[in-house]
């Protein structure tokens, strides 16, 4: 599993490249880019700033990552995470899985991304004209969460 | 009279980090802290932050908060605290 922190921007394109460059033991892979939005709930976004916990952030998407591609029979999955200050139109988060079959592929990368909405240690603020906010998960983001859980 | 308690034990140094909200509430000087010597543990050391940054302990209690021990999770506060030990207060997740 490869799992990447980064306080710089990246090209998703050419992330998911070297990803799978000389890979010709998997017939699917699946991929998830989520971007940051000029907009939340109707209120402008400038700028979302996300923090991390230095070594635990990664050493837990790490952990996400095994225990998913276990699950779902994925032989790599890859994950890089924004930190740090981000524009609209920026990627915040690559999530890709390789399996033999689609269907695993598909399953790891949303189950991975349900984790990371509520399990990975990162934390949002979104800053707009009417000031800035920490962002918690909602209570769809837990409800997805267990279901992922139970499969 | 601190100066008699810090006799008895040892002052403990330690690291504390405050992560997402938590950070922003929390003073810059209790990064290095040495605590009293009644802190042994870390409801001790919950309880402790409670009474000298009570808007701070009201944020923590209102929420799930997660403790990291030297980058390791602590299921029971019950746990001691030790001399150099990193602790962090971690406020509900928001990745992905």
């Amino acid at each position: 599993m490869r799992v990447r922190i980064t306080a710089e921007a990246f090209d998703p394109q050419a992330e998911i490249a070297s990803f799978t460059a000389g890979r010709d033991d998997a017939g699917a892979l699946v991929n998830f880019v989520g971007t940051c939005r000029a907009a939340n709930n109707g209120a402008a976004v400038e700028t979302l700033r996300i923090d991390q916990y230095p070594g635990f952030t990664e050493k837990e998407i790490t952990r996400l990552a095994d225990e998913t591609g276990r699950r779902f029979d994925c032989p790599d999955m890859l994950v890089v995470h924004r930190v740090g200050v981000i524009r609209p139109g920026e990627a915040i988060v690559l999530v890709a899985a390789l399996s033999v079959h689609r269907a695993n592929a598909f399953d790891a990368v949303k189950v991975l991304m349900d984790y990371l909405k509520t399990d990975a240690p990162l934390w949002k603020k979104e800053t707009g004209p009417q000031g800035a906010r920490w962002i918690e998960p909602r209570p769809e983001d837990h409800a997805r969460r267990l279901q992922a859980e139970k499969g | 009279m601190v100066a008699r308690l810090f006799h008895r034990r040892e002052a403990q140094v330690v690291r504390l980090v405050f992560l997402g909200k938590f950070g922003d509430m929390a003073p810059a000087d209790l990064a290095q802290i040495a605590l009293p010597g009644d802190v042994r543990s870390l409801a001790d050391l919950q309880a402790w932050l409670t009474r000298t940054e009570p808007q701070l302990g009201a944020a923590m209690a209102a929420t799930k908060t997660r403790l990291i021990v030297n980058q390791c999770v602590a299921h029971d506060l019950s746990q001691s605290v030790a001399d150099g030990d990193e602790i962090a207060f971690l406020p509900p997740m928001s990745g992905g």
